[in-house]
Parts: structure tokens; C-alpha cells; sequence
């Protein structure tokens, strides 16, 4: 057991900081907006559709602000990145704690919005209409100026840390009428909406994430822009970035071009025969 | 009195006792009903009947059984005639009479009065004074009263005579026949046909009459229907043509027409039906084989397959009849060339996703013939063409040997097209600069003295003295420019393209044939086409070199369509100065044209060559006069002159502009003409057809969009100033609402009344067959929709926190905690908390437009519909009375079905739903019809009111949807929904304002759906409209609203879309 090299990195919650540079390109001017809203602490909204980046753009963000801290000698103040994802299960004491059964008894264990609020962490909370309802009892008083969390289990009322700063992710792709996210909710955050990168942008950022030649990236990047064009004409969502990135990773392990795509995209996109034969046409069209 | 009543007992008692008691049984009730001098006749007419013969004392006491029952279904005078009825029948045969009577207390309940003398007529008729015959009548009336409730008079009467035809040869068949009739005719609806078909038969065996009538339960269950009657008078031509062995044949006929869906079976019977009159073989041969030969073929290649076969019978019999057995070889051989072939129509909807996907626009796919029935400039069918919107492509493909490679050229064919779109062809900007020349165009323009042409590229093309060719020379470089585009980016489709153009390349003739200019210009196209090495004439290899150069400097990504005009201008230039003649044989040589450069010319030179030109022309030209290249088969027409004509046109009749309400058509009708003369892109005949074409043109774009199919709405109601101001909904159960009017910014209040009425009832039939149709969808959705129903109000036990503590749970973790062990924390349970709490409602559209047919749409009569209310009211039910017996399938009725299907679903999960359709014309009278109230259940009511939703007037949605939103708002449900299911836009007279016609019904109904949100409605609209993403988005704000493609995917979608929505 002693000598085995241990493969995996474990951290606590709020000691996980994001240390290798995460790949990030800038479309427009969003990396600005969010430095602006975290100064001033005004929670922020990613709108957009599923695979365009959201995710790593929190982790980017998360990274470049605790750089700004090392680089002026607060590197005692580094902001921790709090994940969540979210669930059609995920309670409001999911993200404050509860108490666990012990033998000797019972013990309190603080969830993850706890932990990022008691040091000042960035709590991203994903897809955050998927959550139920009892969650946003939570997130009003933390998103207003009040910036405080409520433990009604052991009667606590928490301050917010100085850096803590809730970001929440939100797909309107989704139609149910049930999965909307309300005003009231809505209207406590800034919103930045994502969409999928142009074609000459989304070309490297395949070709540096899979690791595929340039052509192939651009190829894919064709690929995607010809498929989000079938959006409302047969599919709900247009192609991922992360999709395309799938099937670049495939590609440079030596899948042929068309198979993979059809495994990393056509299959994955939709369930309709004679749709996924028209997205396969335009993929036979594009690889060899 | 007495005295009578004596005598009548006395008379009874002169036949054995069993008569006077039957008498005795009933008198007093009989009398009761009848009255005394009545009672007293009713008894003469006993005595009557017992003195007719021997025996007829027996058909004496069956009439006093009887009478009690038949006097109080009949009447009195009705009542005699029965009894003189049955002396008759007792003066023919007392055995027979009392048949008679004995059935009539079951059978007069349900034979109309005035048919009781002929139904005993019948019976006699079958009697001929023999015993057998007698008891074949008295046998008919013991079953007569299952036939007669089943079958009417009519029927029965064609029985009878067939059952006398058998009893002419049989009694005993007679016999049988009449319980099998008895057993079948009930279960069979075409009884009149049936007994035609077994008449028939009855002259030649008495088996085939029992096996038809055998068979024809068969018939019912695979056969259609509405097939039927022609499928037993083809049965019967048969029959009568000799056919030996008609049961076999049906019984075998209608397994396999089970096996086809209706529409298959109509056209196969229909073929059938041509084959009779040559041979009945052939037909029971085909009929057999029909399923299995379209499985392999599509319905339009049976058509081939058929006429072929058809030939080979008339030329010799026994070859046509293997045929279609598929016992020839020259049946399979063509079978297998037609199943190589692509029919557009398969693969339609696969391309146009594909193009859509190219594009980046919506592309409708079309067949060329689409085009050029449309007389706007278009004329060549076989040909792939595009006019900017639509991409038109051949029907069916069949240039190689098998499917996938005729696909491959398809598909390139397409990508060419899509390509034009895709790289922008048709943006030609004559002012815009290109990428890698020099911009000559203006200048010359000027130096010419040249006035802008009605579109881009006309102007262009007006700065050359020879039209044709300066517009052949676009056409070359910009399809190269297109191809090697597509070749460079489409690289896995590079092969199959690369083989289209080679074989293009080889099909083309001899250059040496060809005087110098055209000769030049083939070397152009084939260059195009990709060949580097050219013959060409030797005395003007630098120009040819010139030539190909300038083609090479377009095949580059950079390029774009005015980099090919300005090459184009150059290569006419130098083209322009080669004299058009022939150059002798030995003169020619072959040249490498890869590395072709060119020498830039001035535009001094340029505008000096055209103009001489120009005068030039004036005089003499020397030598042939030129003529265009041949076509290259795949790239079809490019027409850009026409393509941005009709963009133009187009442009002008959208809705949307402030200004110019009045004229919408920028282009007048001359203007039009004149630039369709001048443009070399069509070939006029002569001036009238210009006209023609100019007309049809002015007509296209007027109406919008006419290309589509169904679903497409129907013709604009012309604007009509409203007079008058606010309604008063005086009568009961109307309601007035507000109407938005977007120009002023403010309600018109009261400004529409609705007429709720409840939906006129009709049969639970389509409510069955319905589900009949689409059993195997509907086991899917219900089991998609139950999948949900369970969790919905489930306890959840075993969580980690609750409403309570679940005590088994929490035992056995005390248990755990006892035994000092690690106990499941999961203690709790908890119910769901999204008890489904949801109400909704549906909207149908039934405007006119859902009368359309889904599969072939009429689409002339629908342009036609006049303007005026009273013309247009005229016309509605003139449609309509056509529409009465219809073969087809209407928008209306997919919605009905779809409605069904969904119906039935959300019975299964509970969801509480109102039903409602509307309609009307006017703002005074916008109908609004309750097929199901939210409250109401679903109950055999509703599923009749279904049955009889119908196509009626205009649609005005706004007050539709209010009235909706007024009724949903009284209901008390946590989630509230509302499904607009419609077919086109929102239109209805006078719901316009000057100028803003279709913007105004757009933003009303905006706004009806704006007021629904704001009572927590969620609406949600789904129409077939291809168009409808034009105004839903508008309509509805965001994402709440779908486009069908294809209106038959609506009974799939609409529960799809429920769910998802909802759930």
C-alpha cells in the first residue's frame, strides 16, 4: 500500500483552487463584465445552451481572480471554486448541511453553499432551475444585499464572507414551462449569455482541447455551425462544443473521422432516424 | 254485440282446443288494448284465418299469440293489414302463416309498418305451392328477425331473390343459404354488394356463393372500408368474367390489401380494377404479389412496374400473368432497376434538413416540375434549379446502378444548389468591391454611360453588348467558384463530386467541331469542370491562356461572387475580340491550363473594346453568330437575374414596411417585362408569353409564399376599414373582448363578440376507428404518459429528511444504533410536493384552410377564394359540399385524431383539459365551440361533438384565446396551460388596419397571448405552417411555439410536446 503512487488529488471543498490555467477564449467582452460584477459583488447569471462553455468560463474566472490575488500578495485570500450540480433532487439542505447519524450520536456537517460562504468561495451553482423550489429560499437572502444564509436546522444566520460570490447557470433551451426560472430569481442577478463560439473561434478551441490537427478542428467547427443550423428544424439543441471536442479526442485516437462523429454527435444529439441520416450526410459531406 | 262474440266462440270451437284457449289466453288483454268493436274484429279476423283450410287452425292460434305483443307495437289499422297479410299467407300454406306470426311479435319492433305486407310478401314469394318450398317460407320467416335488424328492406328483398335463384336449383342450399345469410349479412356492411357478387355466383355453384359469403367476413376486417363496395364490384366483374375460383381469390385479395395502409390499398385496387377487363388471372395474380412488390418499389414506381406489365399481358396473356405473379424475369429485372432508382420524394426530408443544415436558412425542397407549372421563367423539369428560397431537384434519379450512388449524385446535385445559397451567388453587389480585382464595374458603367438594370446582377449584365455572352461566362466562373468551394470544404463529399464532374465531362462533344469563340467558351466550362488540359485552337492559345487564368483566380476560398463578375468581365473582354469561326482541323493543339496566369487589361481598354462593340453590332457581326455552351447536367439552371428579380418582388410584399401601403409591388408589371426581355436567362417564344410570365410572376409574389404545400393558409381576406364602435354582447352565452390594435398603441374596447356554442354532436365513430387506426401509437403514449403518473404522488420513504419519521426505517437504525453500528441516516419519508396540479386547455383551429387535403393539396381552388364576404361564404360551402365525400384526409382531421390520441393520454394521468374550437367571420361573430369543458368528463358526448368539428370560416384568434384565458382563469390549478393548434396565420376580415394587414392580427393575438402569461397561462402554439416562424415568433415572444414540418407528425408530436412541456 506504501508504495503505491496515489493517483487522485483529494481537497476539502473550500481548499480546492483551480491551478493549471484553464483553457479560455474570450468572445465578447465577458471576462471584463465578471471581473466588474465580482468588484462589486453582484451576483452573476450564465445564460446559454448546454456545452458553450459556462462551466469552464467559472473556472477560468475563478483562476484569473485568485492570479490578480497572488500577484498582489493576497495569496492568503484565495477565493475557492463550489460546484454544484444541480438535480431534480437536490434540496435546500443539500447545499446548507445536516446533521449525520453517528453512533455516539448526531453531527453537523456543512453543505456546500455553507462552505463557500464561510470562506469566501465562488458557489457556482449549475443548472440551477433543475433544483427544487426550497433552493431559491436560499438563494434570495445571499443574492440581495442582505448577503446572509439562513440554517434554520441548528438556528443560524450566516454572514457572508467578504469574497464569497454565488454565480448560477440556466439553459432557456428548455421549454417546459415547469423548468422556468422566475422573476424573482432572475432579477437578482446580471445576466451573460453564451451561445456557441463563431466557427473561426471554435476551431481552436477544439484543436486545443482534443488535441486534433487544425483542419480536423476546423472541420469540426464547420461541422457544428452547419448543425446548430438545424436548430427548431428537427433538433431542440444544436451541437456542444464539448460534443465536438469529444469527437476530436476520438479522432486523434484513431477513430476514423465519420465514425466518430457519429458516436460523439449524431448519436448523441438525437433519437430521430431521419434526423440523425441528415446530420450523418452532413458529416459525410465534411469527412472523408 | 254479444250475439257476435258468441258466434266467434262458437266458430273457435269448432277447430281442437288449443285454439280457443290461445284466444281465451289473450282476449281480455287484447280487448283492453283495443276497445271492444276492435277486440271483436281482431277476433273475426282468428276465425277467418282458422277456416282457410285443414290445418290452418294452427296458423290461427300462432296470430292470438302474437297479437298482444304486435298490438302494442303497431296500430290498429296497421294491425289489420298484419292479419290480412297472414290470411293470405294461410290460404297459401297454413304451415307458413304460422311462421309468420310467430316471428312477428320479434320482428315488427324494428321493420317499419309500411314494409310489413312485403315483408310477408317475401315469404310467399319464396313459396311454390310445394311442401319444401313451404317450409323454405316458413324457414325465411323464423330467421327474418335478425336479418331485419340488421339489414333494411332493400337488402332483404336482394336476399330473398338470391335465396329464390338457389331455390330454383336447391331447397336445401335455399335452406343453408338463408342461415348463412343470417349468420353473415349482419356482420358484413356491403350486403348489397355482397348479394350482387354471390347472384352471380349463384348461377354457377352453390360453394362459391357459401365461400363469398365466407370470405366477405375476411373482406371486413383487411379491406378498407371505403374500399369495400369497389373491391366486391371488382370481386363481381370477376365473377362474371368467369373467374373460377372468386372465394379463393378473396380471401387471398384481402389478406394482402390487409397488409397495405389505405392509400396503398386504393391505388392498388385501383390498378386492379384496370387489369379486369383483360384478364382476371392477372388480377388475382397482382393482388397477391402487390405487397411484396411494394415493398421493394415506392407507390409512384408500382405505376411503372404496372404499365410495363399491363403491355406485356395485351401482347401475350400467360407472359403478363407470370409477370405479375413475379414469376418473369423481366418482372424482377425491372424491379430491381426501379428499386436502384431515388425518388425525391423519399429522401425529401432528409435533404432538406441537410440543405436547411448547408444553408443556414430555411430551404424548401421541391421537385422541378414545381417550378416550372408555375410558368415563371422556369421550364426545364429535368434539371435541379433554385430560385432563392426553394431548391428545385429532379423527382426521381435513376442515372446510375444502384441506390447509393444515385443518392451520391443527388446529393451533389443539391450540395451545388445549396452551394449558390450557402456561398452567396445571389448577393451580387454591383457596387460592392470583390476580394482579389481591380473593380472595373462602376467605371465601366460610367465610361459606357450605362443606367443602373432593375436588380445587381441585371445591371451588370447591361454593361455588355452580347448579353448571352457575358451571362454564360458568369455562369462558368461563379459555378467553378461554387465548386471548388464546396470541394474544399465538404471534403468527404470531394469523391462523389469529382466523379459528377468527370462524367460531365465526358458526356460533352467534340470541340473541334466548334467555331473559335464557343470553342474558347467549352474550354471555360470544362475547365470549370475541372480538365487542365485543353484542345484549343491554336491561333488563339494567349487567349485561351488569358481565359483560364482568369477562371483559376476565382478558385480560391477568398473569392466571392463579384470576384467571378469581374473575371467574368475581363474573359469578355478577350472572348468578345475572337472572331466566332471555325478553325480548320489541323490547327489545334492541347494545352496545359494549371498554371495559367493572366494579363491584367486597363479599364480604358475595356470600356474603349465595349463600346466599339456596341456599334459594331449595329452593323454586321462577324462571322456565327454565338451561341451558349452546352448545359452541364448537374449544376441545372442558375438563374441569378430571376433569383434576385423575385427577391426584389419578394422583398416589396412583406409586411412590416411604413411606407408605400399602397402599391405593393415596387416593380409594376411593364417594369417587369421589360426586364424579363432583356434577361437572356429565358427563352420567350414570343411577347404574349412574357406577358404570361410577368403576370404569374407579379401573382407568386403577390400571394405570398405560395409554394407551400398544406398547412400554407389560405388567400389574404383583403383589408377592410372596421366601421362602428363597441359591441354589446347581448345574447346568451356571447361575450365581448377588447381587441389590441398596435398602431394605436390601445385597445378598441368591446370589440369583438363571442358566440359560445356548445359543438354540434355527431357519432362516437371517428372517436373509434381513430383509436382503432393508431392503436400501436397509442400504447406507446400511454405507456410513455403512466411512466410519469406513479412518482408523481408516491411517498417517498428512505430519505434523508422528511416529513416524518418512516418507522420501519427508524427502527431498524435504532436496532443498528443499539448494536453499536453505523445506522442508515435514510429515516425519513416525505410526499411528493409537485402533486400535479395542472389544467389546460386546447385550442383547434378551424378556419377554412384545415379543409386542405393533407396528401395532394388542391392548391388552385385554394387561391381562388374569393374576397368578398358574401362570395367568400359562397364559396366556403361550395368547398365544403365538395369536401362532403372525401377520400382524403384534411388538416382538421389530423388535428381531431391528434386531439384523440391526446385525449386518451391525459385521461391516463389526470390532468384536467377543455376542448374548444373556433372559427368565425367578422368581429361580431367569432364562434367558439365547446367540444369538452375544462370541468366536463370525457364522456361519449364528447367524443360525438369531436366527430363533427369541422372547417368553417376565418381566424380571429385574439378573442378566441381571451375567451380561452377567461374560462381557464376560473379554474383553480397550481399550473395552467393553453395549446393554440393552428394552420396558418392569424386572419379574418376586417382584422387588419390599412397597410399593417397581417402585422395587426399578429399583435393582437401577441397581445391575447401576452394576457394569458399574465394570469400564469402558459401558452403554447404549434402550427404546420412552414412559414409560422415568421409570425409565432413575434406571436409568442420566445420559444413557446413549434413548426410541424409535416403535418402527419402532429398525432406523435402533440402528446410528445405535452409532456415535455408540461411535465
Amino acid at each position: 500500500m506504501a508504495n503505491q503512487t496515489q493517483l487522485y488529488q483529494q481537497h476539502n471543498i473550500e481548499e480546492y483552487f483551480i491551478d493549471k490555467e484553464p483553457f479560455y477564449l474570450e468572445v465578447a467582452d465577458e471576462i471584463d463584465i465578471f471581473e466588474a460584477a465580482y468588484a462589486q459583488r453582484v451576483p452573476i447569471l450564465l445564460k446559454g445552451p448546454t456545452g458553450s462553455g459556462k462551466t469552464r468560463f467559472v473556472e477560468y474566472m475563478s483562476w484569473r481572480l485568485n492570479q490578480a490575488r497572488k500577484r498582489d500578495g493576497r495569496a492568503d485570500q484565495m477565493s475557492p471554486l463550489v460546484t454544484v450540480a444541480c438535480h431534480e433532487d437536490l434540496t435546500a439542505s443539500d447545499l446548507v448541511g445536516r446533521y449525520l447519524l453517528e453512533p455516539e450520536g448526531t453531527r453537523w456537517i456543512d453543505g456546500p453553499l455553507t462552505r463557500a460562504v464561510k470562506y469566501g468561495g465562488i458557489c457556482y451553482l449549475d443548472e440551477v432551475v433543475e433544483a427544487r423550489k426550497d433552493t431559491t429560499v436560499l438563494i434570495h437572502p445571499l443574492s440581495d444585499h442582505r448577503r446572509l444564509l439562513h440554517i434554520e436546522k441548528i438556528g443560524e444566520v450566516l454572514e457572508s464572507h467578504p469574497n464569497f460570490l454565488l454565480v448560477i447557470s440556466y439553459n432557456p433551451g428548455y421549454q417546459s414551462a415547469l423548468k422556468d426560472l422566475k422573476h424573482s430569481t432572475r432579477q437578482r442577478f446580471i445576466a451573460i449569455e453564451f451561445d456557441f463560439p463563431p466557427r473561426d473561434l471554435e476551431g481552436p478551441i477544439i484543436e486545443h482541447e482534443s488535441g486534433v490537427d487544425r483542419t480536423t478542428a476546423q472541420q469540426l467547427a464547420l461541422l457544428g455551425e452547419k448543425i446548430r443550423n438545424l436548430i427548431g428544424q428537427g433538433l431542440q439543441e444544436g451541437v456542444s462544443t464539448r460534443l465536438l471536442i469529444y469527437a476530436g479526442k476520438l479522432i486523434e485516437h484513431g477513430i476514423a473521422p465519420r465514425r466518430a462523429c457519429e458516436v460523439a454527435v449524431v448519436w448523441g444529439l438525437t433519437d430521430d432516424h431521419e434526423t440523425q441520416a441528415s446530420v450523418m450526410e452532413i458529416v459525410t459531406s465534411i469527412f472523408p | 254485440m254479444t250475439n257476435e262474440h258468441d258466434s266467434v266462440i262458437e266458430e273457435l270451437k269448432k277447430h281442437p282446443s288449443a285454439l280457443i284457449s290461445a284466444y281465451e289466453a289473450v282476449a281480455d288483454e287484447v280487448a283492453d288494448a283495443l276497445g271492444p268493436a276492435p277486440a271483436l274484429r281482431w277476433a273475426q279476423q282468428g276465425v277467418r284465418i282458422a277456416s282457410q283450410g285443414p290445418r290452418a287452425w294452427e296458423a290461427a292460434t300462432e296470430y292470438f299469440k302474437a297479437s298482444p305483443q304486435v298490438v302494442q307495437t303497431i296500430g290498429f289499422t296497421q294491425f289489420e293489414r298484419w292479419a290480412e297479410s297472414g290470411i293470405e299467407l294461410t290460404a297459401e300454406a297454413p304451415v307458413i302463416a304460422a311462421s309468420f306470426f310467430r316471428a312477428s311479435p320479434r320482428v315488427l319492433p324494428t321493420l317499419a309498418p309500411r314494409h310489413i305486407a312485403g315483408w310477408a310478401g317475401l315469404g310467399r314469394g319464396l313459396s311454390k305451392g310445394t311442401w319444401k318450398s313451404s317450409s323454405l317460407a316458413a324457414r325465411f320467416f323464423d330467421v327474418s328477425d335478425e336479418l331485419v335488424q340488421q339489414v333494411n328492406f332493400h337488402e332483404l328483398q336482394l336476399f330473398v331473390s338470391l335465396v329464390q335463384t338457389l331455390a330454383s336449383r336447391s331447397y336445401d342450399l335455399a335452406a343453408e343459404a338463408l342461415v348463412l345469410g343470417q349468420r353473415v349479412l349482419p356482420a358484413v356492411s356491403e350486403r348489397e354488394e355482397l348479394i350482387s357478387l354471390a347472384k352471380v355466383l349463384a348461377e354457377t355453384s352453390w360453394r362459391e356463393v357459401r365461400g363469398s359469403f365466407e370470405a366477405a367476413t375476411r373482406v371486413g376486417n383487411s379491406v378498407d372500408r371505403r374500399l369495400r363496395p369497389r373491391y366486391f364490384a371488382l370481386s363481381e366483374r370477376l365473377a362474371r368474367q368467369g373467374l373460377g375460383n372468386v372465394s379463393a381469390f378473396m380471401v387471398e385479395s384481402a389478406q394482402s390489401l390487409g397488409l397495405l395502409p389505405q392509400e396503398l390499398q386504393t391505388m392498388v385496387l385501383e390498378r386492379a380494377e384496370d387489369l379486369a377487363d383483360t384478364s382476371a388471372e392477372a388480377v388475382s395474380a397482382f393482388l397477391r404479389t402487390a405487397p411484396n412488390v411494394l415493398d421493394r418499389i415506392s407507390p409512384a414506381q408500382l405505376d411503372t412496374w404496372f404499365g410495363r406489365g399491363l403491355e406485356f399481358l395485351k401482347e401475350n396473356p400467360d407472359a403478363g400473368i407470370a409477370y405479375f405473379r413475379l414469376e418473369s424475369a423481366r418482372a424482377e429485372t425491372l424491379l430491381d432497376q426501379l428499386s436502384s432508382s431515388i425518388e425525391l420524394e423519399k429522401v425529401h426530408g432528409l435533404l432538406r434538413m441537410y440543405s436547411n443544415a448547408l444553408a443556414g436558412t430555411e430551404v424548401e425542397l421541391q421537385e422541378s416540375t414545381d417550378i416550372t407549372h408555375r410558368n415563371i421563367g422556369w421550364v426545364s423539369v429535368e434539371f435541379a434549379t433554385t430560385d432563392g428560397k426553394s431548391v428545385f431537384l429532379p423527382p426521381t434519379v435513376d442515372l446510375r446502378d444502384t441506390k447509393s450512388e444515385n443518392f451520391a449524385w443527388l446529393k451533389v446535385v443539391t450540395t451545388h444548389q445549396v452551394g449558390h445559397l450557402e456561398f452567396q451567388s445571389f448577393d451580387f453587389d454591383f457596387h460592392a468591391p470583390s476580394a482579389s480585382f481591380n473593380d472595373y464595374r462602376e467605371g465601366i458603367a460610367e465610361g459606357i454611360g450605362a443606367t443602373p438594370g432593375t436588380t445587381e446582377v441585371a445591371s451588370f449584365f447591361d454593361l455588355f453588348p452580347v448579353r448571352a455572352m457575358a451571362a454564360d461566362l458568369f455562369t462558368a466562373t461563379e459555378s467553378a467558384r461554387i465548386d471548388q468551394r464546396i470541394v474544399e470544404q465538404y471534403r468527404g463529399l470531394a469523391p462523389s463530386y469529382e466523379r459528377v464532374q468527370s462524367d460531365a465531362l465526358a458526356s460533352r462533344g467534340p470541340v473541334e467541331m466548334m467555331p473559335a469563340q464557343q470553342a474558347l467558351m467549352e474550354m471555360l466550362v470544362r475547365q470549370s469542370l475541372g480538365q487542365t488540359n485543353a484542345r484549343i485552337p491554336s491561333p488563339y492559345a494567349a487567349q485561351a491562356k488569358q481565359l483560364a487564368g482568369l477562371l483559376r483566380s476565382v478558385r480560391n476560398r477568398e473569392a466571392t461572387v463579384e470576384d467571378s463578375a469581374e473575371a467574368a468581365l475581363r474573359m469578355y473582354y478577350t472572348l468578345s475580340q475572337v472572331p466566332n469561326a471555325f478553325v480548320p482541323l489541323d490547327d489545334w493543339e492541347d494545352v496545359d491550363l494549371s498554371k495559367a496566369g493572366f494579363d491584367e487589361p486597363t479599364l480604358e481598354e475595356i470600356v474603349e473594346r465595349l463600346r466599339a462593340e456596341a456599334e459594331e453590332a449595329q452593323e454586321e457581326a462577324s462571322g456565327d453568330e454565338y451561341e451558349s455552351p452546352d448545359d452541364v447536367d448537374y449544376r441545372g439552371d442558375f438563374k441569378p437575374e430571376m433569383v434576385q428579380l423575385l427577391a426584389q418582388m419578394r422583398g416589396q410584399a412583406e409586411p412590416g414596411e411604413e411606407d408605400g401601403s399602397e402599391s405593393a409591388q415596387g416593380i409594376s408589371q411593364a417594369e417587369l417585362e421589360q426586364a424579363l426581355r432583356e434577361s437572356t436567362e429565358i427563352d420567350f417564344a414570343d411577347d404574349a408569353e412574357v406577358t404570361t410570365v410577368a403576370a404569374n410572376m407579379m401573382k407568386e409574389m403577390g400571394a405570398d409564399a405560395p409554394q407551400n404545400p398544406a398547412g400554407s393558409g389560405y388567400n389574404q381576406i383583403p383589408h377592410v376599414d372596421e366601421e362602428g364602435g363597441p359591441l354589446e354582447a347581448l345574447e346568451p352565452r356571447s361575450y365581448a373582448y377588447d381587441e389590441w390594435d398596435f398602431r394605436a398603441n390601445d385597445y378598441r374596447p368591446r370589440w369583438c363578440i363571442v358566440q359560445e356554442r356548445l359543438a354540434v354532436s355527431g357519432e362516437t365513430a371517428f372517436y373509434n376507428e381513430t383509436m382503432h387506426s393508431y392503436a400501436g401509437l397509442i400504447e406507446q403514449i400511454r405507456r410513455q404518459f403512466e411512466s410519469v403518473r406513479p412518482e408523481m404522488y408516491r411517498k417517498v420513504k428512505r430519505l434523508p429528511e422528511g416529513e416524518d419519521v418512516d418507522l420501519d426505517a427508524g427502527i431498524e437504525a435504532l436496532i443498528d444504533l443499539r448494536n453499536k453500528m453505523t445506522p442508515d441516516e435514510r429515516i425519513y419519508w416525505r410526499r411528493n410536493k409537485d402533486e400535479r396540479d395542472v389544467a389546460v386547455v386546447f385550442l383547434l383551429d378551424m378556419s377554412a384552410s384545415t379543409a386542405e387535403a393533407v396528401e395532394e393539396s388542391s392548391r388552385e381552388s385554394d387561391w381562388n377564394a374569393p374576397g368578398d364576404p358574401v362570395a367568400y361564404t359562397a364559396w366556403l360551402r361550395a368547398r365544403r359540399g365538395e369536401t362532403a365525400r372525401r377520400p382524403y384526409k384534411r388538416i382538421i382531421d389530423v388535428e381531431k385524431e391528434s386531439m384523440v390520441l391526446l385525449m386518451n393520454a391525459l385521461e391516463t394521468i389526470g390532468d384536467r383539459y377543455g376542448v374548444y374550437g373556433f372559427s368565425g367571420f367578422g368581429r361580431e361573430n367569432v364562434e367558439f365551440y365547446v367540444i369538452k369543458e375544462v370541468e366536463e368528463l370525457f364522456t361519449d358526448r364528447v367524443k360525438r361533438r369531436m366527430d363533427k368539428v369541422a372547417p368553417l370560416h376565418a381566424t380571429r384568434m385574439g378573442p378566441a384565446i381571451r375567451h380561452a384565458t377567461s374560462k381557464l382563469a376560473g379554474v383553480d390549478a397550481k399550473t395552467k396551460f393553453m395549446f393554440v393548434i393552428s394552420d396558418g396565420r392569424p386572419q379574418d376580415r376586417g382584422y387588419s388596419r390599412e397597410g399593417v394587414e397581417k402585422e395587426y392580427a399578429v399583435q393582437d393575438t401577441r397581445m391575447a397571448l401576452m394576457e394569458a402569461r399574465n394570469i400564469d397561462i402558459t401558452p403554447f402554439c404549434l402550427t404546420v405552417d412552414r412559414n409560422g416562424h415568421d409570425y409565432l415568433r413575434t406571436m409568442t415572444g420566445d420559444l413557446n411555439y413549434e413548426v410541424l414540418p409535416d403535418i402527419m407528425e402532429l398525432p406523435r408530436r402533440l402528446p410528445q410536446l405535452y409532456k415535455k412541456i408540461t411535465l
